[in-house]
């Protein structure tokens, strides 16, 4: 882990080339994907997450999710084309638990339609991740802060 | 309504026309509010400024003007809307009655389009809504 900014990374975790998301492969081959500390700061305190029903095929691009706080609506991305699998209930219920630790709460797992190594190709990760995620918190100059 | 825990709408298309603008400008920010939700679940959206709503694209208003005192800016309201692939288009008949040249207007706006262009959008698209 390292702070930029105040803003956490995780070099282990894979990321879009904007740092909105972050996405984990579990041991069966999902991908958990959420919010990075970037992504959170910048909605403010998230009121609403609602994911796409489990089975629905999502193409690259396409939201797996959508976030609503007071002030901001959006999309939590997807990074490759994929079939929804789960939702994170506990995040459903509470989603201000991606405000207090974005990295622990995932919010929707999802299936490549390609083969992992194919669907993670596009994302940043490791050293490289760390350093786009610092220069995108001195371009943004934004100061990540949690609930 | 209760809200439903997932997302399962099928793709529809939805047009927002914005006649409001800063005589009005608490009614300016929840458009590119909805807007952003809209297109985040799945909608293909466009937000159409006419009349007053013009000079939310003219260079330096949107940038100062906020919906409340104190609040977020609409330009960023507006950024947000477009961050989630929403689309903007100008008026060209409404420019001239507030002074506004085509070169004028911030780099967020897709298109400056005819009133004829915006009645094609109504007759196809799934939604209309007027703010």
């Amino acid at each position: 882990m390292s702070v930029c900014h105040g803003c956490e990374v995780r070099p282990e975790l894979y990321y879009d080339a904007e740092f909105q998301i972050w996405a984990r492969v579990e041991p069966d081959g999902a991908v958990s994907i959420g919010m990075t500390d970037l992504s959170q700061t910048r909605a403010g305190k998230i009121m609403h997450v609602r994911v796409r029903r489990p089975g629905s095929l999502r193409p690259r691009g396409k939201p797996v999710a959508t976030v609503e706080t007071g002030k901001w609506a959006g999309p939590v991305p997807n990074p490759f084309d994929c079939v929804i699998e789960s939702a994170n209930d506990a995040v459903l219920d509470d989603p201000l638990r991606i405000n207090r630790d974005p990295y622990a709460e995932w919010i929707a797992r999802v299936r490549p339609s390609a083969p992992l190594e194919q669907a993670l190709a596009g994302l940043l990760t490791g050293a490289a991740a760390e350093a786009g995620f610092c220069e995108r918190c001195r371009a943004d100059r934004l100061e990540c802060k949690r609930a | 309504m209760s809200q439903e825990r997932y997302l399962d709408h099928e793709a529809k298309t939805v047009v927002i026309v914005m006649t409001s603008g800063p005589a009005t400008r608490g009614r300016c920010a929840t458009p590119f509010y909805l807007g952003a939700l809209l297109a985040s679940m799945d909608a293909q959206v466009t937000i159409f400024f006419t009349m007053d709503g013009v000079r939310l694209v003219q260079n330096g208003v949107a940038e100062s003007l906020t919906a409340m005192e104190g609040g977020k800016t609409i330009i960023e309201f507006m950024r947000d809307a477009k961050a989630a692939g929403v689309k903007f288009h100008a008026c060209r008949p409404a420019l001239p009655g507030y002074d506004i040249e085509p070169v004028d207007l911030i780099a967020e706006v897709d298109e400056v389009s005819s009133g004829g262009v915006l009645a094609d959008m109504i007759l196809s698209c799934d939604k209309v809504l007027f703010f």
